[in-house]
């Protein structure tokens, strides 16, 4: 589904990945782990692609697309949601006019016609539901004045609606506490089947607790420097990320 | 023989307008009974010719210059010849179950107007009728609140008035449907002035809900300077939208004076959509304690147009709570000027004042200045004032396009957000729904 292959970027000048490979295959969960500074929210901003980050080599195929040389909004209508790490708020924008928006710009970029407002309502609830959001949030401004763990449901929320191939969570439990933690897990674990593949990065083990990854990755200094199973995670929770270090520069 | 240089033209050029002036008022007070009224219009008049129009060296005018207007002659009774339907057909919320008072180059125009409030002892005239059959209630108001002194453009105005509303609520009562002022220039054939003034008077523990809209048709230009006397008696209630649509070479000054007694609750909504210079000079007074004041606008230029707003809000007695917000959307090479002004007096204790201008540029050509003021005599008080001027942000924007909703459609829907904390002051959802299609168009 997505294979990520050498790719290199910088941010004002400053290079942040540095041959970055990747393989991501239908109804995977793959974790990305490390240190602060390894580039794993560059690897996300590229993916989803805002504008700052320049791609200087490499290459991303997602389902067949080059997904580099598509707008952020394409990639988001082939398939890609990034759940934001900080969800930002629009005052002035409803939730439900947003979602009804963004939803039918994918019908129509898939040629379909606009969803009937009865089904959209139906899907609302369902989804709703699903993520235990609750119902007053919907009628309010995007994230406009949600507390952390409201604004992160609704990252979950939102990527319930558009149902995409390849979910990306961008350190989804930084700031939230523990009950938030499980709700959004469990919401993201609904989210789980065959098809859909999910990227999940993050800083802490305890998140890999509530969503189990196929596959842990460790990023350092742009690169993916260990790949494991869930085990992983459990090993850099109780060794830090220094033996890793050591092991990359003892290696160099 | 005798030649004019190019520099002693340009001087003639630019008084152009004060002796078109001058030559009308002499020709007015030929004709003109001797009454109260006709002296106080010859006071004005003095005042006009004392200091004149006022130029970008005056403070409250820097950005702003009236050459384009002082420079040309312009003629303020001049009949409309373009047919009534067609006039009116560029005038908005028509469908809107209303008191209409129409003037046309600043006459009444009774057959194209229509009042339904069935309440007799509500007046809802014009200001030219008002002086003989209400002479007790002009006497008493007319000229109380918007000064002359110093203000070029308001003894002009004084002087030289064509018409306008008279709007009278007694004690208590209700005006059930809005009162729609519409203003339309019609500059077909030639350029035109229009002088239109409005006196509001509010009684007790009543309540109004006025609108002002301007229109301009014809493409010679157009000159509006227009001045509202408003007057708020206790417990008064009145929501005032002012809309300003006047396109093409039109040129518009408005001074407004709300005067409000205590208790008294004003919201009051300037949306200005278009028009080549546009200076809205808005003052309240309060004139006692608990009152609440709401100044809300929102500009839109584009092109090469101008818009001006000079606020002016004056806490004078202890108590009292007013609340503004300007906003500008920028576009092309317009020029937007804001300058608010809240003067808490020294006995205004316990004053809650709050003023935000916030503006954003679509264009790297449009320019903002903007001043937003506040002078406190009194020590015990909240106030806060604020101005921001900038791009739409990217932040909001690739959050949206993130969804995959593509960036022209991020883009509405962010301005719309923007607008929206102005839209939801307005009280009449056909109006409303208006400023939405406008936004849309504009865009």
């Amino acid at each position: 589904m997505l294979s990520i292959k050498n790719l290199k970027a910088e941010i004002e000048g400053k290079k942040i990945l540095n041959g970055l490979n990747l393989e991501v295959k239908a109804g995977e969960v793959h974790a990305i782990m490390g240190p602060n500074g390894a580039g794993k929210s560059t690897l996300s901003a590229v993916l989803a692609g805002r504008a700052d980050y320049e791609v200087t080599e490499g290459t991303v195929d997602f389902d067949g697309k080059d997904l580099l040389e598509l707008s952020p909004e394409d990639r988001a209508r082939e398939g890609v949601f990034l759940a934001f790490q900080y969800p930002i708020e629009i005052p002035g924008v409803s939730n439900t006019n947003f979602l009804k928006t963004a939803i039918n710009e994918k019908r129509k970029y898939q040629g379909l016609e606009p969803m009937e407002a009865t089904d959209f309502l139906k899907m609302m609830r369902e989804k709703m539901e699903l993520v235990e959001m609750d119902k007053s949030l919907t009628s309010r401004s995007l994230n406009e004045g949600f507390s952390g763990g409201e604004k992160k449901r609704n990252e979950i929320f939102q990527m319930a609606m558009l149902e995409p191939k390849l979910g990306i969570l961008d350190e989804t439990d930084s700031g939230l506490d523990i009950d938030a933690l499980r709700l959004v897990s469990e919401g993201v674990n609904k989210l789980r089947n065959k098809e859909r593949s999910f990227i999940v990065i993050t800083h802490y083990q305890r998140l890999l607790d509530y969503i189990v990854p196929d596959f842990v990755h460790v990023l350092y200094k742009g690169r993916i420097v260990k790949s494991g199973d869930a085990s992983l995670a459990k090993e850099l929770e109780e060794k830090g990320y220094d033996w890793i270090k050591q092991e990359v520069e003892a290696n160099s | 023989m005798f030649r004019i240089s190019l520099f002693e033209f340009r001087i003639y050029r630019e008084i152009m307008l004060v002796e078109n002036i001058k030559a009308e008022f002499n020709l007015y007070k030929n004709q003109a009974e001797k009454s109260d009224f006709f002296l106080k219009r010859e006071q004005a008049f003095a005042e006009f010719e004392k200091v004149g129009f006022p130029t970008t060296k005056n403070e409250e005018w820097k950005y702003t210059n009236l050459k384009n207007i002082t420079n040309q002659s312009f003629q303020s009774t001049c009949e409309s010849t373009i047919e009534t339907e067609l006039m009116l057909s560029h005038a908005f919320l028509k469908d809107l179950t209303a008191n209409k008072l129409v003037f046309v180059n600043g006459t009444f125009r009774s057959e194209l107007s229509t009042i339904i409030e069935t309440n007799e002892s509500i007046v809802i005239s014009t200001l030219a009728k008002a002086k003989t059959a209400h002479s007790e209630l002009f006497n008493k108001h007319f000229g109380k609140y918007a000064p002359i002194e110093g203000q070029g453009l308001n003894a002009m105005n004084t002087a030289l008035l064509s018409d306008g509303a008279f709007v009278y609520v007694p004690n208590k009562k209700t005006v059930t449907n809005p009162v729609i002022i519409v203003n339309i220039a019609d500059s077909t054939d030639v350029n035109v002035l229009c002088q239109p003034r409005n006196l509001i008077i509010v009684e007790k523990s009543a309540s109004l809900t006025l609108v002002e809209t301007f229109y301009a048709v014809g493409n010679n230009p157009s000159f509006t300077n227009a001045v509202n006397e408003v007057y708020a008696n206790e417990n008064a209630h009145i929501e005032h939208y002012k809309i300003q649509n006047q396109e093409g070479e039109s040129y518009h000054n408005n001074f407004t004076q709300i005067f409000q007694e205590a208790n008294t609750n004003i919201n009051h909504v300037t949306l200005t959509l278009s028009g080549a210079l546009v200076r809205n000079n808005l003052h309240f007074f309060m004139n006692g304690q608990n009152c609440n004041s709401l100044l809300y606008g929102l500009y839109m230029p584009h092109g090469n147009e101008l818009v001006d707003n000079h606020t002016r809000v004056d806490h004078a007695f202890p108590n009292c709570h007013s609340d503004e917000l300007y906003k500008g959307i920028m576009m092309d090479k317009s020029v937007a000027v804001f300058n608010g002004k809240i003067m808490v007096h020294l006995d205004a204790q316990k004053t809650n004042a709050y003023q935000r201008n916030q503006n954003i540029l679509l264009s790297n050509e449009a320019t903002v200045n903007t001043k937003p003021q506040l002078e406190i005599f009194a020590d015990d008080v909240k106030c806060t004032h604020g101005a921001t001027i900038g791009q739409l942000d990217e932040e909001p924007m690739f959050y949206l396009r993130s969804r995959g909703i593509p960036g022209d459609v991020a883009r509405k829907m962010l301005l719309n957000a923007f607008a929206d904390d102005i839209a939801e002051r307005i009280k009449i959802p056909e109006l409303v729904e208006l400023l939405e299609q406008e936004i849309e168009k504009k865009i």
